[in-house]
């Protein structure tokens, strides 16, 4: 659930109009049964329990499977982007530029949203665990971009490893 | 498709280019169309270009080992559980080093030294996004397997003996001790129901 969560935190701090997106996802993907308003959306992703205002009880398999292709959608779209955050090959300040920006956007919405109390968002805002996570987050979007992602991200999801 | 009837398809991503060549089976194509939408079911040769860094060719068994060793160190890679993964044959081997990935493809010519290739998160992401690409494609017909890896999960490190009975022996000693404690505490003296009386009686002018 956080993770689901997390990631589409990193595809809105990635794309300002990241929230507009998702919406316009949710039409173009046939999602309006399992998320047919803004509110819907937010209110199913207000069920990660590291929310300030958390809601009680779990996603119905149509909200996770609809949230999983959203991601998948979405980080296909930013591939792009993701790319040039990954790729050793791009000029190092530059690299450390782009970074840095996607850095600032997603400490921001953590702080906005999230529980600061709670130790695991604690870390995310950690100057030294916070880069790796942000790290991990962007390879996950890269690398469950596109339709074949759908399954390797719900693999990944159920696993429960991380 | 070609004039000798061979087919070519091709999957680009950024610095990744996988292009497939071969043949489709025609006695699978069904019959009394015009133009049959055929598949390609039989490959001939396939080449991989990874930008400037290599352009690797092979049969369908190299594809296979491939397939077989990128999208499940990718599954386990996502877990955060990344292992080195090698193909059944031994030609593929994918694994971590250092903040990139070790490709290393061993060559079935003899005398020709094994190709080691560090890769970048990007570069793996494009040559996934490629085999992705090829799988998902309705006109490929090679029935290629996707191999699916599940990350066993993580168990966490035992702690030290010593320190998982820690707690309880303290908790056992600290009641032990509050019943000694209690056993000593001296009980108050039963007094017997007619003292008072007497004493208020001696108190009398």
């Amino acid at each position: 659930m956080e993770r689901l969560d997390l990631l589409l935190l990193a595809i809105e701090a990635l794309d300002l109009h990241g929230s507009e997106a998702m919406l316009w996802s949710c039409e173009q993907l046939e999602l309006q049964q399992a998320f047919p308003d803004r509110v819907a959306l937010w209110k199913s992703r207000c069920r990660n329990p590291l929310r300030r205002a958390s809601r009680r009880g779990e996603w119905t398999a149509a909200e996770q499977q609809g949230l999983i292709q959203l991601v998948c959608s979405l980080s296909q779209r930013l591939y792009p982007m993701l790319r040039q955050l990954l790729s050793s090959g791009e000029p190092d300040e530059l690299s450390q530029q782009r970074w840095a920006l996607f850095a600032e956007r997603y400490n921001d919405l953590i702080g906005e949203r999230m529980n600061l109390k709670r130790g695991a968002v604690r870390q995310l805002l950690d100057e030294k665990s916070g880069a790796q996570r942000r790290r991990e987050v962007v390879q996950t979007l890269a690398f469950c971009a596109g339709g074949a992602g759908m399954q390797r991200l719900e693999t990944s999801l159920m696993d429960g490893n991380k | 498709m070609n004039s000798f009837g061979g087919m070519a398809l091709r999957y680009e991503q950024s610095s990744c280019r996988l292009e497939l060549k071969g043949l489709p089976d025609v006695s699978a194509a069904p019959q009394g169309q015009n133009n049959p939408e055929l598949l390609l079911a039989i490959l001939t040769s396939w080449e991989l270009n990874l930008g400037q860094r290599a352009s690797l060719q092979g049969k369908r068994e190299h594809l296979e080992a491939l397939v077989e060793t990128v999208l499940p160190y990718v599954n386990l890679m996502l877990s955060g559980a990344a292992q080195k993964q090698t193909s059944k044959t031994e030609a593929v081997v994918l694994g971590p080093r250092g903040r990139g990935h070790q490709l290393q493809l061993r060559s079935s010519q003899p005398n020709t030294p094994p190709l080691d290739l560090q890769l970048d998160d990007a570069e793996l992401a494009d040559l996934t996004q490629c085999l992705d690409q090829m799988l998902l494609d309705p006109r490929q017909g090679l029935r290629l397997e996707q191999p699916i890896a599940i990350a066993k999960k993580k168990r966490l490190p035992k702690p030290p003996s010593l320190q998982r009975w820690a707690s309880p022996t303290a908790a056992v000693a600290a009641v032990a001790l509050c019943g000694l404690f209690s056993l000593l505490l001296p009980l108050p003296r039963p007094t017997s129901p007619g003292s008072p009386q007497q004493t208020n009686q001696n108190n009398k002018p």
